[in-house]
């Protein structure tokens, strides 16, 4: 080959870019579903995480047990998260819709612990990995390794959040949701049914969810715990992407990723967590105008 | 008013003679649920009656923790000085934090809180005096009994503070602020300076439960010191209570503490689910706190229940 | 095979021998994480000490001054909460009033639920926390029956030296909790008086998931060895990300969890092929054990009851609650003072191995090195080689 060998800083630099991005593809994915619930909701569902973790074992249940590909087992997860997000949203959570926010967080709080307790008695504590064949592929790309399953989740991550961008500008029902949120009597002057639309929008956001945890389940693995620290980081990228814009979000998670992993070399692993929150912090104090339009 | 605090003041008195009366085991239990009663009327201030809800009242409880641990492990002083430097370290970081933070609103505010206490607990975990993430080990002290009287003092003062505020000028004008905010600074209400005072003052009590609690468990660690789920628990034990009332938090604090302990000492691996349940179904029921329940019962009677989800839903 | 977890079915489990039945039982207790996120470890505990229990009583209990008694337990959920824990050994003591105390697992636990054993001066003895915090505090209540923290790589690092070719650099990963830390403390005094050079020193947050950037580092300097320490979620995330980003050392990796359990190594699979690891424990039909025969026979017996193989963690309850029969039995009494006198002279051998306190409280065993071989768990080191270790290990792309 004619091109040099790029000098090793430089290298280690390129591969700590390509982990930051694939692996906050992932991330931006996982808060998409919290984001969409959040912006058109109004309620902010400390229950996601577990709906990811949810997902997660719907993922590996139909690989173990089914022998289905997982990424073709996705569309079906999706489809049985969706279900029961809309089953959640249509005979629960509606009925709290209009207290004050801070209810909305104790009761997705109180269905957390539930979940979660539903989720250890069931599938017991075991570490569940999603390990097919390809999950450790990887290829060279002039010296930087890039891992084929993480890049494939970035793919979906991507996929999606451009699909739920399209959906909520052209569709009829996407259309709705925002008229929604924007403005519930208006749109219910307009013949929007907002039990229907806000059961369809948790359910997208569960389906979201779930998608995001089978994917997880590839790069790392699924416990009935799992769900607290990604809530967590969801919400951190939910905030820094702008909540139901799809695409902001990715790009928001690919920003922590990022953040994440040169944080991670180039001062201590031990830090990222001070960087990540340290940086929702900051960009709450500092940029409050474009948060206030949706208080 | 004498009528009124007399049933409260043979309550406290009955409490405090706890340690006689009762079993170790209670005494235990006891410590646990008056800090956490101490811990939910500090929220009160800044959650119940500004009604700024506050997820990061854990920072300031895990600063507390961490000032009289570090003052007794590394300094060897006393836990009278530990407490007092924990405080202090508490109410500068209300003051110091709370003006850039007390500018937002709602969720994000409660977000922000919560990113503050991430990054605090992230950043004691690499702190050296502070231990790490290994934690600090405290001087071994027993006498249950010290404990036990030292909490049901501050929840007392705590308590006291609350009643004072809930009739003084200061909390009318935190209440005009929780209502509308913009119509109190029109009135003429400093609302930064009073926003910051009661972050502080919830803050201080926040941190002087948070010493009390590392001098009696003798071995902390960043987790265990700025737990959100504490500070979920402060929360939720205030709104069942009733926010904004003066022993609503004392008695949601007692009651669910109550439910927990028995739940986790009985029927020990379900005591998790059953916890989120009650959660969940008094979010639907009763969101407006269990003080609330005994005049809405008068006026309504079971339909008040039907009622409460009537209003709420969509 | 379903297990309903409550605290009713494991009393009604432990039968006592029908003479045992009338006398009043020795009363042993113990708070666990039975859920939460420690729940994978802590059934190892709560199924160990179910087992020895009921074999203990199976063999006509425990002989307390002419007469014998039966063991019991009474276990409670901390839900991998260390505060509940806390006072929940309070409770036992004090409400439910159990004779003496047995440990949860985790070393931040046992630190925190031992100062109640102090503080009642009821003696505890534990096996899931190893970490040298625990015995430097002079407290005289608290026994422990995993090794200490800081030794865990010595045995790998003696076998290096006899491998061809022998390694001269390695990478330590390790996370920042109370165990891991004085690993790699004791690690990097190993290293050094080995003449095993640290390229790469790193210590990440304890629950961590991503090792990318840590992993890249390690692609960059190439170092011979791998010693790895944390915890077991996280040892199965850094294998796994080691291997879709291609990164490998030239010889071997090692860790200080995970190779021995069941389910680390069928959450990995072939993945998990070549790992080193260590464990005070295997069931060998070498140690010899008053109640269970020997080490094969009682994982045998673990393995039909309870579905799944013990590892070291089981072993040490079983170990704990042996070290209370034996101590009853020397002590001849249930007086706590003289039971704690006893457990400080214990010399016995078990399924365990041999058990004996050191001055502060702790065991002292050495690891075994062992490798995953075909799934397996082969021992490899102790003194001398046991088995061939298969080394070097070969890049990912290759196996």
């Amino acid at each position: 080959m004619g091109i040099p060998d790029p000098a090793p800083a430089v290298l280690l630099l390129g591969q700590i870019l390509v982990n930051g991005v694939l692996l906050g593809g992932l991330y931006g994915l996982m808060a998409l579903g919290m984001g969409l619930v959040w912006g058109v909701l109004n309620i902010v569902n400390l229950a996601h995480g577990s709906l990811i973790m949810l997902g997660g074992y719907c993922v590996y249940f139909l690989y173990t047990g089914a022998g289905i590909d997982p990424f073709a087992a996705l569309p079906l997860a999706m489809a049985a998260m969706f279900c029961f997000g809309y089953a959640l949203q249509r005979f629960l959570l509606s009925l709290i819709i209009r207290s004050a926010m801070l209810n909305t967080l104790l009761i997705t709080f109180g269905l957390d612990v539930m979940l979660t307790f539903l989720a250890q008695l069931a599938f017991s504590a075991d570490l569940r990995t999603i390990n097919p064949p390809y999950a450790g592929d990887n290829f060279d790309v002039l010296g930087v390794t890039i891992p084929v399953a993480p890049l494939a989740a970035f793919a979906v991550a991507v996929l999606l959040a451009a699909a739920l961008s399209a959906v909520l500008a052209r569709t009829r029902t996407g259309r709705a949701i925002r008229a929604t949120a924007q403005n519930l009597t208006a749109a219910r002057l307009h013949g929007v049914n907002p039990r229907r639309i806000y059961a369809l929008t948790f359910g997208a956001g569960a389906a979201l969810a779930g998608a995001a945890g089978g994917l997880y389940g590839m790069v790392s693995q699924i416990t009935p715990y799992v769900g607290v620290t990604l809530t967590a980081k969801s919400f951190v990228i939910a905030i820094l992407g702008g909540l139901d814009r799809p695409l902001g979000v990715v790009v928001g998670g690919v920003a922590l990723g990022v953040a994440e992993a040169a944080t991670a070399l180039y001062l201590d692993p031990t830090y990222t967590n001070v960087i990540s929150f340290g940086l929702l912090v900051v960009l709450l104090v500092a940029r409050p105008a474009q948060l206030f339009e949706r208080a | 008013m004498t009528r009124r605090w007399l049933p409260v003041a043979v309550a406290a008195a009955a409490l405090a003679a706890v340690p006689w009366l009762g079993s170790e085991t209670l005494v235990q239990y006891g410590i646990n649920a008056i800090l956490l009663a101490t811990l939910a009327q500090g929220w009160n201030i800044i959650g119940g009656f500004t009604g700024y809800p506050s997820f990061g009242n854990s920072v300031f409880y895990g600063l507390g923790t961490y000032g009289t641990a570090i003052a007794m492990a590394q300094y060897h002083l006393p836990f009278g000085v530990g407490l007092a430097v924990g405080a202090v370290l508490g109410a500068a970081c209300a003051v110091v934090f709370g003006l850039p933070i007390l500018r937002l609103r709602g969720p994000y505010f409660a977000i922000a809180t919560l990113g503050l206490s991430a990054v605090m607990s992230a950043i004691i975990a690499n702190v050296e005096i502070a231990g790490k993430n290994i934690g600090l080990i405290l001087p071994l002290f027993r006498g249950d009994l010290l404990f036990y009287e030292l909490s049901l003092g501050l929840l007392v003062l705590a308590t006291a503070t609350v009643a004072w505020v809930s009739r003084s000028r200061f909390g009318a004008g935190l209440v005009a602020i929780r209502e509308n905010e913009d119509a109190a600074q029109v009135m003429g209400i400093d609302t930064t300076r009073w926003k910051v005072m009661a972050l502080t003052l919830s803050a201080v009590f926040s941190a002087l439960a948070g010493g009390i609690h590392a001098y009696w468990i003798t071995f902390i660690d960043p987790a265990s010191a700025f737990d959100s789920t504490l500070n979920v628990k402060m929360v939720i034990m205030t709104v069942f209570g009733g926010p904004g009332t003066v022993l609503g938090p004392v008695v949601g604090a007692f009651l669910l503490s109550a439910i927990s302990e028995v739940l986790a000492s009985n029927v020990s691996t379900v005591a998790g689910a059953f916890y989120g349940l009650v959660i969940v179904l008094a979010v639907v029921f009763i969101p407006r706190g269990l003080m609330d329940v005994s005049s809405g019962f008068r006026r309504m009677g079971w339909r008040y229940f039907a009622d409460n989800v009537r209003r709420h839903r969509l | 095979m379903r297990r309903i977890p409550t605290l009713l079915l494991a009393t009604a489990m432990s039968l006592p021998a029908p003479a045992l039945a009338q006398n009043k039982a020795v009363t042993l207790g113990a708070a666990l994480q039975l859920t939460g996120a420690l729940a994978n470890t802590g059934r190892y505990y709560r199924d160990g000490y179910q087992i020895a229990v009921d074999r203990i009583n199976a063999k006509g209990g425990v002989a307390v001054n002419g007469t014998r008694r039966p063991l019991a337990l009474r276990l409670l959920d901390n839900q991998s909460d260390v505060n509940l824990g806390v006072r929940q050994y309070v409770q036992l003591l004090s409400q439910d009033k159990v004779d003496f105390l047995l440990g949860p697992f985790s070393s931040n636990d046992a630190l925190d639920d031992s100062s109640v054993a102090e503080k009642y001066q009821v003696p505890m003895v534990q096996g899931g926390g190893a970490s040298g915090q625990i015995f430097a505090r002079g407290y005289k209540y608290i026994f422990g029956t995993l090794p200490p923290a800081g030794d865990y790589f010595q045995s790998t690092v003696k076998m290096l030296k006899h491998l061809s070719p022998a390694p001269k650099t390695a990478a330590l990963v390790s996370a920042d909790d109370a165990f891991d830390v004085a690993v790699a403390k004791g690690t990097r005094k190993i290293c050094a008086a080995n003449g095993l050079e640290i390229v790469v020193d790193k210590q990440y947050p304890e629950h961590n998931a991503e090792f990318s950037s840590i992993l890249s580092l390690i692609k960059s300097k190439d170092p011979d060895v791998i010693l790895w320490s944390g915890h077991e979620p996280q040892a199965l995330n850094f294998l796994r990300q080691a291997k879709t980003l291609g990164v490998s050392p030239r010889l071997m990796y090692s860790f200080t969890v995970g190779v021995p359990t069941a389910d680390f190594r069928k959450a990995l699979g072939k993945d998990a092929e070549y790992a080193f690891g260590m464990t005070p424990w295997l069931p060998s039909a070498d140690l010899k054990d008053d109640w269970f025969g020997d080490g094969a026979a009682f994982a045998k017996e673990f393995q039909e009851r309870f579905g799944y193989q013990p590892d070291y963690h089981a072993a040490s309850a079983v170990a704990d609650v042996e070290t209370f029969a034996k101590a009853i039995e020397a002590a001849g009494t249930l007086d706590r003072a003289k039971v704690r006198e006893a457990i400080a002279r214990v010399d016995f051998r078990s399924i365990y191995g041999q058990v004996k306190f050191e001055q502060n409280g702790q065991i002292s065993m050495p690891q075994t090195v062992v490798q995953i071989q075909d799934g397996q768990v082969v021992p490899i080191f102790g003194d001398d080689f046991a088995h061939k270790p298969r080394y070097p290990l070969p890049a990912w792309s290759k196996r």
